[in-house]
């Protein structure tokens, strides 16, 4: 049993492996039994942990009003943020809480089969998945069907419309869904699509109320959420926390710098803070009025020793790679952005121009795509030159920072294999 | 059917045969135009989409034309069916074949493009790819039935509409302004652009991930650390392991309803 | 189509992954369409009304003009 205000609770796991189902049912004992599983999960108040905060029990209600004998639960366990691993420790830690949650949703909504959707790239916790459908297949109950998708790891490959249009016709191509909110469809089935720590909350609130739930976080934004802590840090780890604990309590308990010069919060798709609002607590009414987002608990620190516009620019430069292509604004945009912040970054005459392209250029590719990609880009951008402003001045003048020139970098950025794959004029 | 022998049929029809000949090779050439983003300056893009739609209308009506009188001369007999249907003409059955495919790749270009509106892009843009075959089978049929194009006006006339719509052709092809190298890898010649990514369905969007191939058998990358699938070193241990989340460490932000009763 | 006073406005939308960038509507519906240093459309996002005949006539030939059929008028009522 769980007591309402111990932490950890996603990461509740005391050997260490994944645990089994024998083990998993011995952790999270159901203590309720008949409770009503659409009001608790209302009245927790629980919201989408993949980033976009949707509330998840109207995403329930929704997909209940749709009237279809075929409905699919996903999973959604892609990660496609790189500095993100909280997906991942969570299914090594307990992928039955997830399989459980995705259960419960799949019985809440009437959906005969779930679709657990994680990136081919790391076999170990694919291997963790399939071991733990095995065993819920062995044990043989008549709930609903699990299957295992492992599409390739890309960024926009964890987006909800991406991920269901692979599901459907094996492209990760992300959709244009003009009208929100519309039914994602494999095929004519609707789709329920929800991250897997939210599968995994959703399979604690089934089985403990959500009286237990908000217990703790704060009232507004209840629960624990994983953060995945980076950059300046010992080793990059994933931590649980309550909502609203505060930004340098979660940098000190995960062994990284305190007192850095700024982080990044959310996502690559989200943006920077810089280091003097760091008491702020790290939920999203807290964050909201400063311009940032909890996004997909990412934290990625970034010390004294570190230049932001640098990260920036691996960054965007990363990010325009993972461009979709499908829209022109954001195949096209972005790179130019990349390049604009690597004029900015050389001491040269164009850097003033070069600012002033990139503001431009922002306003202009802003809502232009499909998806929400070449936002979330534009959005980092402005929050860089936003934190950075003094940076920023110092490299137009002609004299940038020191680290700027250290090969030493803080942000996961994976390599790009050729210099040929960013778009360029 | 009315049995005339007026060798004005036969003169009609190798007249409307060179025109619409000369007419869609305009209509090929037109359409390199539009697909290449000609335009802007001195004339506009849109009214080169609006030429190669209209004089597509009239080469039609001329290839109608030359069908009909073909079909109504009674010298050489060639039923209407053999104007759809290959090799089912008793008069030069090869030649005539060739027309009957010409036409009908030309006649579904132009019903699925009247069609435009109703069917969905993907489609009509697959099927409007095979106007260049449709072309090119009626040069070979043009060739082949001889009449005028053996010698004089006539051969140099087929000779010039081939090369220009060889060049339009290449044009297309070859010189698409780097823009414009979107989608239209949606054609059935197209080859899957080259990416380092593995493709294993050939689209133009790949689905390989952003890492090197190596990494899609799981092995580690240069970075991050943490996504490596080394068997000795594990992601990152659950939080039960690290003594950095003892109870009560994490200062709580107070509620103001009490809601800390918990079931212990 | 006669001529009824219409309320209520439209709005020209593009399907972003459709369009390719070929540039007809911005010849076709100057006043509504601009053009981004890529070729791609800039359409402007507030209702025009459908008054405005010849906006209107305007957005319907650039719907009908664009090679990729990626334009649509949507009918915005005045309440929204």
């Amino acid at each position: 049993m769980i007591a309402p205000d111990a932490l950890p609770r996603l990461l509740a796991n005391p050997t260490g492996r994944p645990l089994t189902l024998a083990q998993h049912e011995e952790t999270f004992p159901a203590t309720q039994r008949g409770m009503r599983l659409l009001e608790e999960l209302e009245a927790s108040g629980l919201t989408g942990r993949g980033g976009a905060g949707f509330p998840t029990a109207r995403k329930v209600r929704l997909l209940r009003e749709q009237r279809s004998h075929n409905k699919f639960v996903v999973v959604n366990a892609m990660e496609g943020e790189p500095a993100s691993h909280k997906d991942q420790s969570l299914l090594s830690a307990n992928p039955h809480l997830v399989l459980d949650g995705a259960e419960y949703l799949a019985t809440l909504i009437g959906a005969k089969n779930i679709a657990v959707s994680v990136a081919r790239d790391n076999p170990t916790v694919v291997n963790h998945l399939k071991h733990a459908i095995h065993e819920r297949e062995r044990r043989g109950t008549r709930g609903p069907k699990f299957e295992l998708h492992t599409p390739p790891w890309r960024y926009v490959a964890g987006e909800e419309s991406a991920l269901v249009h692979w599901l459907d016709d094996n492209e990760s191509l992300p959709q244009y869904r003009p009208h929100r909110p519309t039914i994602l469809r494999i095929g004519h089935a609707p789709v329920l699509v929800d991250n897997a720590e939210t599968c995994a909350n959703v399979a604690l609130i089934g089985r403990y109320g959500s009286q237990w739930y908000r217990t703790l976080g704060t009232a507004q934004n209840p629960g624990t959420t994983l953060v995945s802590v980076s950059g300046a840090v010992a080793r990059p780890v994933v931590l649980e926390v309550a909502l609203g604990t505060p930004i340098r309590t979660i940098l000190a308990a995960a062994g990284a710098d305190t007192d850095p010069q700024a982080v990044v919060i959310g996502g690559y798709g989200a943006g920077w803070l810089e280091g003097s609002l760091l008491d702020t607590p790290f939920s999203n009414e807290a964050l909201a009025p400063l311009g940032a987002t909890v996004g997909a608990g990412i934290i990625v620190v970034l010390p004294r020793a570190g230049c932001g516009l640098v990260e920036t620019h691996r960054v965007v430069r990363w990010m325009a790679n993972e461009s979709a292509r499908q829209c022109g604004p954001c195949a096209f945009g972005l790179p130019a952005l990349a390049d604009d912040l690597a004029h900015l970054l050389q001491p040269s005459r164009d850097a003033i121009a070069a600012h002033q392209r990139l503001v431009e250029r922002c306003a202009v590719i802003e809502g232009r795509g499909a998806c929400r990609h070449p936002d979330g880009v534009v959005r980092f951008v402005r929050s860089a030159l936003k934190v950075f402003a003094s940076d920023v001045a110092e490299h137009v003048r002609g004299a940038p920072c020191a680290p700027s020139r250290s090969a030493r970098h803080f942000a996961t950025v994976p390599q790009l294999e050729h210099e040929e794959e960013l778009i360029w004029e | 059917m009315l049995a005339l022998t007026s060798p004005y049929f036969w003169y009609t029809t190798r007249a409307t045969g060179l025109v619409a000949m000369v007419l869609f090779t305009a209509v090929v050439t037109l359409g390199s135009l539009v697909a290449n983003r000609v335009g802007g300056t001195s004339i506009g893009r849109f009214e080169l989409n609006e030429l190669h739609r209209s004089v597509s209308m009239v080469a039609v009506v001329f290839l109608v034309l030359h069908i009909l009188t073909t079909v109504m001369d009674s010298f050489v007999s060639t039923g209407i069916v053999s104007a759809f249907i290959p090799m089912t003409s008793s008069y030069k059955r090869l030649p005539v074949a060739l027309g009957a495919v010409a036409f009908d790749l030309i006649l579904a270009v132009w019903i699925s493009s009247l069609l435009k509106a109703r069917i969905a892009n993907q489609t009509w843009r697959f099927i409007h790819w095979f106007s260049w075959l449709g072309f090119a089978t009626s040069i070979v049929h043009a060739l082949l039935t001889g009449t005028d194009s053996r010698s004089g006006v006539g051969l140099l006339l087929v000779l010039a509409c081939s090369l220009t719509a060889l060049a339009a052709g290449l044009w297309r092809v070859l010189g698409r302004p780097a823009r414009a190298a979107g989608r239209t890898a949606l054609s059935p010649l197209a080859a899957a652009p080259a990416s380092t990514r593995p493709a294993p369905r050939g689209r133009p969007f790949d689905q390989g991930s952003g890492r090197a191939p190596s990494a899609e058998r799981g092995r580690a990358l240069p970075q991050p650390p943490t996504r490596t699938s080394r068997s000795s070193e594990r992601p990152t241990p659950p939080a039960t392991e690290r003594p950095n989340q003892p109870p009560g460490a994490f200062p709580r932000v107070p509620q103001s309803d009490a809601r800390r009763r918990g079931r212990r | 189509m006669g001529m009824r006073r219409r309320s209520g406005g439209f709005v020209l939308s593009v399907n972003p992954i459709l369009c390719d960038g070929y540039g007809h509507c911005g010849e076709l519906a100057p006043d509504l369409v601009h053009m981004d240093e890529w070729g791609y459309p800039i359409i402007t996002r507030t209702p025009v009304a459908l008054s405005n005949l010849s906006a209107l006539e305007s957005a319907r030939y650039a719907v009908r003009g664009c090679p990729r059929q990626a334009l649509r008028i949507e009918r915005v009522s005045e309440e929204s």
